[in-house]
């Protein structure tokens, strides 16, 4: 018998409007099935380590000293606030700072427009809004679609971190991962992936119109997402065989969860 | 007249726009006169029928469909591509949309899928709308019902050319599953 997933929208439904370039075939077809060397393995064991993902859930320390989850930070290392600044205890002045400036409306939480105008990728263009709003679902614990002073805090150390792994990891200072840096990136982090795995990601994330390489905004939702669905794999990896078999309602909320 | 022939062809229920329409259209939304419509033109330019701003995200989804050059926009040309794609869309969302409210709950989001063929269960409907309801109702908006409804389709895509034998399972390696879900971000 024959799984129907839908999608053929046959006869009696509303088609939905089609693409014109069809579902996304592009570069990211089968993946070659040989075996890939050269990433590190600082894990060892029997199937070589998948990488980043501490021991620590979703997002959890990594090896590599990826930044680690949303609501660790609080508190940090900010402790000592000058008394004559009324900065709330554990909130980051700098991000404190930041929060005053863009939350024009006083309304003592920012949204998307506004957190877009407090983050910037080195050539000073705005953070993409797919990785604001993943930040802001990371660090929006009321749901509200907005983050508080402490959500952005919180939000501005995670984001820290990341850039001065960007700025690491991005051995020529040209304001953007290449393919090969974020191979390197990726294997010291931890992750066993090959270096096609990498160029395809740079080139699927790269400014339309420039030449290809990442900025920090697409740097830390790829990072990001490969945390979290190597978590995914890794839950249904149960033997650790570095294969899973997955069906296909299983395959959509595993991704659907997890990526927004 | 051909009216009477029992050969005319059938009325066009949904006929394109002819260019004047669109052009007229172009020109409001191309606000800074580029000649090509960017993301941000595009959202002030739509309207989710719920006071909201469009969600940034379909935006972006629909521009990358149609955008042919990767310039970061559309042309003439290609927006009358997205202006049928969203007008279908609207048309195909206000039949579930009963009540007119701008917003379909988890019943009609399920009528409307198994509609297009999709075969899921009451669960998956809950987590469809739990991801999908940006502005926290229990319900989807047109905006976020087109995106549920990309993002459907292009996992859906992707885990049947890995299904050779149809049978509704795959298996997968790591780097296989990473690229899969990349692959639709």
């Amino acid at each position: 018998m024959s799984y129907y997933y839908g999608q053929g929208y046959p006869g009696g439904g509303n088609p939905p409007p089609n693409a014109p370039y069809g579902g996304g075939g592009g570069p990211y077809g089968a993946p070659p099935s040989a075996p890939y060397g050269g990433a590190a393995r600082p894990q060892g064991g029997p199937y070589g380590g998948y990488g980043a993902p501490g021991q620590g859930g979703q997002y959890g320390p990594t090896p590599g000293g990826a930044p680690g989850g949303p609501y660790g930070g609080y508190g940090g290392p900010y402790g000592h606030q000058p008394a004559a600044v009324n900065i709330p205890p554990g909130v980051n002045p700098e991000a404190y700072q930041w929060f005053q400036t863009v939350d024009t409306d006083r309304s003592g939480r920012i949204n998307l427009k506004e957190l877009k105008q407090a983050l910037v990728n080195s050539n000073w263009s705005a953070f993409n809004d797919e990785t604001c709003l993943m930040m802001i679902n990371m660090f929006d614990k009321t749901r509200s679609g907005q983050i508080d002073l402490f959500g952005f805090s919180a939000l501005w150390d995670y984001m820290q971190r990341w850039r001065a792994l960007f700025q690491q990891y991005d051995r020529d200072r040209s304001g953007t991962i290449s393919g090969t840096e974020l191979h390197q990136a990726l294997a010291q982090m931890g992750y066993n992936l090959s270096p096609q795995f990498s160029e395809t990601l740079v080139r699927r994330f790269s400014v339309p119109g420039m030449r290809p390489g990442m900025q920090l905004d697409r740097f830390i939702q790829v990072c990001t997402q490969l945390q979290s669905m190597t978590q995914a794999f890794r839950e249904k990896d149960t033997n650790m065989t570095g294969h899973i078999r997955i069906n296909y309602e299983d395959f959509l909320s595993g991704a659907i969860v997890r990526l927004m | 007249m051909a009216c009477h022939s029992p050969y005319r062809a059938p009325p066009h229920i949904n006929a394109p726009p002819d260019q004047g329409f669109l052009w007229n259209i172009f020109q409001r939304v191309d606000k800074d006169r580029s000649g090509v419509i960017s993301d941000s033109e595009l959202q002030q330019a739509l309207s989710n029928g719920t006071w909201t701003p469009f969600n940034p995200v379909t935006v972006r989804s629909i521009i990358s469909m149609f955008d042919r050059e990767n310039k970061g926009g559309v042309n003439f040309n290609e927006f009358a591509g997205v202006w049928k794609y969203i007008t279908d869309w609207q048309n195909i969302f206000r039949t579930y949309d009963r009540d007119n409210s701008g917003f379909i709950d988890k019943i009609e989001l399920k009528q409307a899928l198994t509609g297009f063929g999709y075969r899921l269960s009451d669960q998956f409907y809950g987590t469809l709308i739990e991801k999908f309801d940006r502005q926290r109702k229990g319900q989807v908006a047109f905006d976020d019902f087109i995106q549920c409804c990309i993002v459907l389709q292009r996992l859906t895509d992707v885990f049947r050319r890995y299904d050779t034998d149809q049978d509704g399972w795959i298996q997968v390696s790591y780097e296989q599953y990473l690229s899969m879900v990349f692959n639709i971000v």
